[in-house]
């Protein structure tokens, strides 16, 4: 300890070994994570590498844009890249309007209903979704509930069509979405300090600028990812709209099911899911990049 | 009189509450309900009671095979990303390489494409591979979608662990095994049991996955109800669905009873 170069030697040693162990334990993580990742390169990354490269084979095996000159360029692919873009962002904002509601709802006020009312929206995932359908289809039949009650109430004098068309598919989307909604917002709701709203109320502000100037920015993240999660899982479902669209709307996830049915057009529909691809890709993005909280999806 | 005015939208918030879970309950009952009717055809009130859509179902063959792939298919895949899922959330859950999170994103990835296109894209994947439509090809594929969900409700429960209980075990003399086994593994038993559950849920009704490898041994539950429905309109679909959902509630209950659920509400 005379000289500061054997002062230094112990010093240098014990950097040595901490960057070892770290290095140990880089390495040991490494192990853990590797089966895991291993597997979903094979069978998650592979498959649609695959697949988009099936979208540019036309034909015998010759390289060509055909597909996505088609897809974005005919006039019919486009109407149902704009439909399903467009019933997605319908479904989120009705799933926003809501659920938005209910979210702050179960954040300021459900007390002691808190966990029935969670209990509440996680259950619908019990039952199957050709179950929801079905009982949409039941309840908007032409002779069926509501038609019934709105001629008895005098509402009507005619059933209503309501079933294969729009409004039968926005409300089982709806139906099967919102919860995502809801728990998204709640979650960063949940983060708000309450005194902050008191503060605006104390200091003046009624109820309506308190929520529009206070809780409606701080809960912008909890919009974001609830908005964006609903958007993307609409653009992905087919069940809701096969049973309860009757062709009225087409979306890409509906014709891909028709293209492997039916038409077998098989590298068309590689291209139509690559497009679907881009388009979770691009929510993803935004997902991480803008939105700091993750929500229930984190 | 002011003090009233003051509740009315307190009133009205408390209404809509009770109105939405209206909205959401409702065809399910419905379902529930039209399954124990006893008429040929669909109507709703019911005219009359009866099991005999049970039975229909227990007779038609196709729903019951189904039954047992499906539940073959969702415990044996939700089993494989325990195994993968497992390690990999412990790895990386207290990690701050930067590469982690990198990792993590690309582990949870699959919760985020939709699953029409990964069961497209894995049909055709796997045939070239040469497993083609079999009971492992649907297996796999479940396996992909479930592996996201135990990593991120293992993960999140074994953050809010205090690392120093590992570190006592091990400065205690046990190994590494005997730490994890009798030290970390039932602290985080509730977070795979979360994410096992909805693994598995999400498993039972993957329509959109399961659909490309139907076949008449590898149809799952809800490919066969889809078929049944494009022929015939009858309670038989409200009578598998109830069933459907009584067994599902009855995972539910069992898991948390042997188990415990906390961190649910990380899924």
């Amino acid at each position: 300890m005379s000289t500061a170069s054997t002062a230094s030697a112990p010093a240098a040693t014990t950097a040595g070994t901490t960057n070892r162990s770290r290095l140990r334990a880089l390495s040991a993580q490494a192990w853990l994570v590797a089966p895991a990742l291993i597997f979903l390169f094979i069978f998650f990354v592979l498959p649609l590498v695959d697949n988009g490269q099936r979208s540019f084979v036309v034909g015998d095996n010759h390289w060509s844009l055909a597909n996505y000159n088609k897809l974005f360029f005919d006039r019919y692919y486009l109407g149902v890249l704009g439909q399903t873009i467009g019933l997605s962002v319908v479904v989120s904002a009705i799933c926003l309007v809501l659920g938005y509601p209910l979210a702050y709802y179960l954040v300021r006020y459900a007390g002691r209903w808190r966990s029935l009312i969670i209990f509440l929206l996680v259950a619908p995932l019990l039952t199957s979704i050709i179950m929801r359908t079905f009982g949409w289809r039941v309840i908007f039949a032409r002779r069926g509930m509501l038609n019934n009650f709105l001629i008895e109430t005098g509402l009507i004098d005619a059933p209503i069509h309501f079933l294969n068309g729009p409004i039968s598919v926005i409300v089982g989307l709806v139906h099967v979405l919102v919860p995502f909604m809801v728990l998204s917002i709640a979650s960063v709701l949940q983060g708000i300090n309450p005194r902050l709203e008191e503060s605006a109320q104390i200091l003046g502000a009624g109820r309506t600028r308190t929520f529009l100037l206070v809780t409606l920015p701080l809960s912008l993240d909890g919009i974001g990812t609830g908005t964006i999660l609903v958007f993307m899982l609409t653009c992905g479902s087919f069940v809701t709209l096969l049973l309860l669209g009757g062709g009225s709307i087409h979306t890409l996830p509906l014709l891909i099911y028709q293209q492997f049915n039916t038409t077998r057009d098989l590298s068309l529909a590689s291209a139509m899911s690559n497009v679907m691809l881009v388009i979770a890709l691009i929510c993803l993005y935004i997902q991480l990049r803008f939105i700091r909280r993750k929500g229930v999806k984190g | 009189m002011r003090r009233a005015l003051k509740s009315m939208p307190l009133l009205g918030l408390h209404l809509y509450v009770i109105a939405f879970f209206a909205f959401m309950l409702l065809p399910i009952v419905v379902v529930v309900l039209v399954g124990f009717s006893s008429t040929d055809y669909i109507v709703f009130p019911i005219e009359g009671f009866s099991l005999k859509w049970f039975w229909r179902v227990y007779e038609y063959k196709p729903f019951l095979q189904s039954f047992v792939v499906t539940f073959e298919v969702a415990i044996v895949s939700t089993v494989l990303a325990i195994i993968l899922g497992v390690p990999a959330a412990i790895g990386l859950a207290r990690s701050d390489h930067p590469a982690a999170s990198v990792v993590m994103t690309m582990l949870l990835s699959p919760l985020s494409m939709p699953a029409i296109i990964l069961g497209f894209a894995l049909l055709f994947y796997l045939s070239m591979l040469g497993f083609g439509v079999s009971l492992l090809s649907l297996i796999i594929a479940h396996t992909v979608v479930a592996i996201p969900y135990i990593v991120r409700t293992v993960a999140a429960v074994y953050r809010s662990l205090a690392p120093s209980l590992e570190e006592v075990a091990l400065i205690l003399g046990a190994s590494r095994w005997q730490t994890f086994r009798h030290v970390t593994l039932p602290l985080i038993t509730p977070g795979i049991s979360a994410g096992a559950l909805f693994a598995m849920l999400l498993s039972i009704d993957n329509l959109p996955l399961s659909y490309f490898f139907g076949s008449p041994g590898t149809s799952t539950l809800p490919v066969v109800m889809l078929s049944y429905l494009e022929n015939q309109f009858d309670p038989a679909i409200a009578a598998v669905s109830t069933l459907q959902l009584a067994v599902a509630v009855i995972i539910l209950v069992v898991i948390e009873r042997i188990y415990g659920l906390r961190g649910l509400s990380a899924a």
